[in-house]
């Protein structure tokens, strides 16, 4: 087991937040620690507005940082775990991306 | 014209073409209700307790496919209703649930009946709101309904403030025509690539297996499956909660797998060389010990849900999407390479699934004994019910020995007509869930079958029963106690029957009926039991609860040798293994 890195963006919304972390809790991954920022720069995730044919306001969505220490088998079933959040824009660990649902074989985030 | 919250929210209902709804009022469902009487489109039911709301509504979802539509109050309504939507959570059952909360202001200052139904709902959604203003509640409900029946379908959550639904702030009303949820995409289409490496994995099978479970249901995949078997030939095993999906008395059937599986089952499924799972999750009442689940077989896995696939069992080869349009792509796609199928090379493999068929396979045929010298075996009974309907109603069931044998025993040719808690497995589902198919279907025969323990869990729905005259038919297979905990404390206590009886404090069930205005019947020897079943179907305009007396010492086989067993490793019998 190694400590990986996940990267979340999501809607900005009341409660969207702890769900993610209730999705830890109820399938039983640890949280080693998490870090949430609205996002203000948008020019890394441009190509997520590209894709999704939309442009981000300041304040709607958040960017979410979560390190957690599991096996590789756990780690894609957390990730498909959050990629089913509603909220969730997207996601990733070191090797894939979930982007509205669609996976990608590489690290978007 | 402008309209108040309250009817925003009743108008999007019926705009969303809900027939039912199944609810209870209170304090902060007032105005809701006020609206509710001012209209005609949608019919409220008024249940006994949001329990039974729940699986009212779930019960009407499971057997037309529609959503199912809640409104509760705040706080203990909340509360009470959550048992029905982790039933219809774990089973992946389209639901959408409206739960009243304190006024705005109050919220989080533990406010008379305030309850944090988001917050306590959360694990058992699929995804849930909280209204903040009237003009986004036309888009909220629009979007509950969406996501509550797309992709893998699931119950939602809509809670909504007192104020916000005040009579007396108008507002805009225009419900939108698509929900746009930029954040929210579940598969549709499955990829070609994967597709054709499913096919190629078909081709070259010799013990193939189709395994099929209750996603095949949800994606309205029967027709695309049993033509997947015409072209194919191969065996079918339903789960729990697929049964019905391939006809329980086709040619190819090998009766339901898993823990009270058949023996011809579990052995196809231990010995196969490919696993075709349709909308099944290899759940561990399926799978038993997983490391030594099916050591041979190669896993072909369709499923809408990515977490779903190699979660329990690796899959060699995932095809995602709605099983429908995968089983169609599939389907398309071997009739191209028809000729490269080759019907020959799978005959050994029937004919060895007939031996082990033939060997231990479920005696069908228990109910021909009408001797009153033995009590009256629940499986028999089950059997009586399913030749006296014509294995043609729709059946709702509990939890206990009494639904895995009316899953043995009560053939489905159709899908959706085999009503039960899969996932969950709650006690008090039973009852519940038939008033929400007899109202969606009301000429169609809806039977119940319950065991003495479960029917007690939601017992006080017979009276919404009387109130909207649903004439269900529910057959108490009463074995004094609760049976299928005392069938595990037979085989893994030494038969300390620990808290699984109450003989002496059963209600009189006739009696019980009566009280509510239904009709009661008892039996109690085998030679009451057609005629007794025959009288109350033959009962068409009221509800009949048949009590019928059983063996209280039958347990359920076979049964999965656990801990550490694989799914050849089954009881056959008392003492008897493989
Ligand atoms: C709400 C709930 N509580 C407890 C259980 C555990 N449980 C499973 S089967 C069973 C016994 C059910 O008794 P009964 O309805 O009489 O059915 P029988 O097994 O006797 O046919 C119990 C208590 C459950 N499934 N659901
Ligand atoms: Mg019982």
């Amino acid at each position: 087991m190694i400590q990986r890195k996940l990267t979340l963006v999501m809607e900005n919304k009341p409660g969207a937040l702890a769900r993610v972390v209730g999705l830890f809790h109820q399938r039983g991954y640890n949280i080693d620690s998490l870090h949430v920022d609205p996002i203000e720069d948008f020019e890394p995730f441009r190509f997520i507005e590209d894709e999704l044919g939309i442009k981000f306001q300041v304040g709607e969505v958040s960017r979410l940082t979560i390190r957690t220490t599991v096996g590789d088998k756990l780690m894609r079933q957390i990730l498909r775990q959050i990629n089913k959040l509603i909220e969730v824009i997207a996601v990733s660990d070191d090797e894939s991306t979930y982007l509205k649902g669609v996976l990608r074989n590489e690290n978007l985030l | 014209m402008k309209i108040a919250g309250n009817d925003i929210l009743i108008q999007s209902l019926i705009n969303e073409g809900v027939e039912y709804i199944f609810g209870y009022p209170g304090g902060a469902a007032l105005h809701i209700y006020d609206s509710i009487f001012n209209q005609k489109e949608m019919q409220h039911i008024l249940v006994r307790h949001e329990q039974g709301a729940t699986h009212a509504a779930d019960g009407y979802a499971r057997a037309t496919g529609k959503p199912g539509v809640v409104l509760v109050t705040s706080g203990p309504g909340a509360t009470n209703a959550i048992t029905g939507i982790a039933t219809a959570f774990m089973d992946s059952i389209p639901m959408v649930v409206i739960s009243g909360q304190v006024q705005s202001h109050l919220i989080g200052t533990d406010a008379f009946q305030e309850t944090d139904m988001i917050g306590v709902s959360r694990p058992i959604v699929k995804h849930s709101f909280t209204v903040d203003k009237q003009e986004n509640i036309a888009q909220i409900v629009k979007e509950a309904f969406h996501i509550a029946t797309s992709g893998r379908q699931g119950p939602v959550v809509i809670d909504v403030p007192k104020d916000l639904t005040n009579p007396d702030e108008l507002f805009d009303f225009n419900y939108p025509e698509k929900a746009n949820i930029r954040s929210y995409n579940p598969p549709v289409k499955p990829e070609n690539h994967q597709v054709s490496r499913a096919v190629d994995a078909i081709l070259t099978a010799e013990r193939p297996v189709i395994y099929a479970g209750g996603g095949t249901i949800s994606s309205n995949a029967s027709c695309e499956l049993r033509e997947l078997n015409e072209l194919l030939d191969f065996p079918v095993t339903n789960t729990l909660m697929g049964l019905g999906v391939y006809p329980g008395t086709g040619k190819r059937f090998l009766g339901m797998l898993g823990m009270h599986g058949t023996y011809q089952a579990n052995m196809a499924m231990h010995n196969a060389d490919l696993i075709i799972a349709v909308g099944a999750r290899f759940d561990d009442r399926i799978t038993n010990t997983p490391e030594k689940f099916a050591p041979k077989a190669k896993v072909i896995h369709f499923d809408v849900d990515h977490s779903s696939v190699s979660k329990i069992i690796e899959a060699d080869i995932a095809v995602f999407g709605q099983v429908k349009d995968s089983l169609k792509a599939i389907n398309n796609y071997l009739r191209s390479r028809k000729d490269e199928i080759n019907r020959e090379k799978i005959s050994p493999w029937h004919q060895q699934i007939r031996e082990w068929k033939e060997k231990y396979g479920l005696n069908h045929e228990l109910y021909k004994n009408d001797s009153d010298e033995h009590p009256i075996l629940p499986q028999a009974a089950v059997q009586h019910i399913y030749q006296e309907s014509e294995g043609k109603a729709f059946v709702t069931s509990d939890v206990g020995q009494h639904q895995m044998f009316a899953a043995q025993y009560y053939h489905f040719d159709e899908p959706r007509k085999w009503i039960n808690s899969g996932g969950l497995g709650t006690m008090g589902f039973g009852l519940p869930s038939a008033m929400g198919v007899k109202l969606a279907y009301p000429e169609e025969e809806v039977i119940c079958i319950t065991g003495e323990g479960s029917i007690q869990m939601c017992i006080q729905e017979l009276s919404t029963c009387s109130q909207y005259k649903l004439p269900i038919k529910i057959f108490n297979i009463n074995n004094l106690a609760l049976g299928m905990v005392k069938q595990w404390q037979d085989m893994n206590y030494d038969g300390r029957h620990s808290s699984i009886s109450y003989e002496d404090s059963l209600p009189d069930f006739v009696g019980l009926a009566e009280s509510y205005g239904h009709v009661g019947i008892k039996i109690t020897k085998n030679s009451e039991l057609k005629e007794g079943i025959a009288k109350a179907l033959a009962i068409k305009d009221k509800l009949v609860f048949v009590d019928i007396y059983v063996d209280p010492n039958e347990h359920v086989y076979p049964m999965l040798v656990a801990p550490n067993g694989s799914l050849k490793d089954m009881w056959l019998g008392k003492g008897e293994k493989t």
